[in-house]
């Protein structure tokens, strides 16, 4: 009831034609980039979607990651823009439930992401290297992994978005944060743990999905979202003594 | 019986108190005139009210209930329109008063009910963030008034409209007790306004109580302090310049 009563909040916002557009352009870049550099990966040894993945994912995980950032600065700049948020306090309704319906909106677009990434390898994976046994499983695996890796950024933003009633504070928030992961270099993102920053985690790749290191970054993930939620409970329970 | 009461309700922020200790009784069935001169804590109290912002001290019961802890059941009762319209910009008139419609549980047909009453019918299909100031405040009473609640809380519901819709919201206020046996609590800084259509009134200053009653009591309450009980916004005027001057210790 209330994740559909979210989803109508967004008519007009061009909320999904832009996780459409950004999941296609995200899918065509290992096309694309199979099309015109195809000798650059043919005839190699590793499994082809380590390949495809080694070659593409960065580009693509950026992109995942900055529509995650405006879609939550869109989702709660409808509440701020003309204080329909406080029309909302107002009503008989947890305000707890629109961040967990937001939230679950979210995740979605990153699920529709995700499903329109692997549909990009999975042809490259067709198209260039025929059908290698057990690549469908690794396919979900990986994909399934870079969904949960992508979860806690999700909450994150959405936690900033409420709490900034200008969203271009949110907007920047997240792009800094977003800018942080990329200027600085993957092996010093190791070295320093920055790698489970909730920006960096959707970069990481995967090539032993059940191995020790996958499930821990699985946990760390699941930790970063129980930790932002809990923020997040707990800034909706105090706010109201500083308005 | 009193529908809102409060006890000694007080907010502060930091070294700023906006309300201070303040009681007060609002019968049911009423037209509540809340009165005072801008920043005088109209707002913050009916902030407080719909749990909007918390009291720094004090409680306040609503038909009965108490807050924080049946925070859920008061606002199921009551109606509201804080400050400036409220609404989603990128959603028509009706898609707005629907989502409303829908957290209350109401029937498809109060929409139609709610834009009837604050005169909104023929633009109910237009896009929110078009509309005119006038019809902005238009559809927040009608977000309020959606569901006909037994208690509505409007603050200067007639800021932004022309004097024919003054004349209607007015109008319309005044025959909600009557019509829908709800208790209505509105603000304004106007006395002449207020004189119009409320029942009691209560003037606050400075956060402080200065007056409550029917407005009868008023006149008898002026024409004893010596002033002209036949204006009342002098009185008010009277009233607010003596308590101004009293804070700052002339009197």
């Amino acid at each position: 009831m209330s994740i559909a009563m979210e989803c109508r909040k967004l008519k007009r916002t061009g909320f999904l034609p832009a996780v459409l557009g950004v999941g296609l352009l995200s899918a065509m870049i290992p096309v694309v980039n199979m099309a015109v550099r195809t000798e650059l990966y043919v005839g190699r040894q590793e499994p082809p979607l380590q390949i495809l993945m080694e070659a593409n994912w960065q580009m693509m995980a950026m992109l995942n990651i900055f529509l995650i950032i405006l879609a939550a600065c869109v989702l709660y700049h409808t509440e701020f823009a003309d204080n329909a948020v406080q029309k909302m306090d107002t009503l008989p309704l947890n305000p707890g439930s629109i961040f967990i319906s937001k939230a679950i909106i979210l995740a979605a677009a990153a699920a529709i992401l995700t499903v329109l990434e692997s549909a990009g390898f999975a042809a490259c994976i067709f198209k260039w290297f025929g059908l290698p046994e057990g690549c469908w499983l690794e396919l979900a695996k990986n994909m399934g992994y870079s969904l949960a890796f992508t979860l806690p950024a999700v909450i994150l933003m959405l936690a900033i978005g409420s709490a900034c009633r200008n969203m271009w504070i949110s907007l920047g928030i997240g792009v800094a944060g977003l800018f942080v992961v990329i200027i600085i270099p993957p092996d010093m993102l190791a070295k320093s743990g920055l790698y489970m920053f909730p920006f960096a985690l959707p970069f990481q790749l995967i090539w032993d999905a059940d191995g020790p290191g996958a499930l821990n970054l699985l946990y760390a993930a699941g930790a970063e979202v129980l930790i932002f939620v809990g923020a997040e409970a707990l800034y909706l329970k105090v706010r109201r003594y500083f308005v | 019986m009193n529908v809102i009461e409060t006890y000694n309700l007080t907010k502060r922020y930091k070294d700023f108190t906006a309300v201070s200790n303040l009681s007060l009784s609002i019968p049911k069935g009423t037209v509540y005139g809340f009165l005072g001169p801008n920043g005088a804590g109209k707002s913050t109290t009916m902030k407080m009210l719909l749990g909007l912002t918390r009291q720094t001290e004090g409680e306040f019961m609503v038909d009965g209930k108490t807050y924080p802890k049946e925070r859920m059941q008061i606002l199921k009762e009551i109606g509201s329109f804080i400050e400036a319209p409220a609404f989603y910009g990128n959603l028509s008139g009706e898609e707005n008063l629907d989502i409303i419609r829908r957290i209350l549980g109401l029937p498809r047909s109060s929409v139609d009910d709610a834009f009837e009453l604050a005169g909104l019918t023929q633009h109910k299909k237009r896009l929110a963030r078009k509309y005119s100031l006038g019809m902005k405040q238009r559809l927040g009473l009608a977000g309020a008034l959606i569901g006909r609640p037994p208690i509505l809380i409007l603050d200067e519901p007639t800021n932004g409209l022309d004097p024919v819709g003054i004349h209607e919201i007015r109008t319309l206020i005044r025959s909600l007790p009557e019509k829908y046996n709800c208790t209505v609590l509105v603000s304004s800084h106007l006395l002449s306004e207020v004189e119009l259509m409320a029942d009691e009134v209560g003037i606050l200053n400075h956060g402080r109580l200065l007056f409550e009653g029917p407005l009868e009591e008023l006149r008898r309450d002026a024409a004893s302090r010596g002033y002209t009980s036949d204006n009342l916004e002098e009185t008010f005027l009277r009233m607010i310049e003596e308590d101004n001057e009293r804070s700052e210790g002339k009197i």
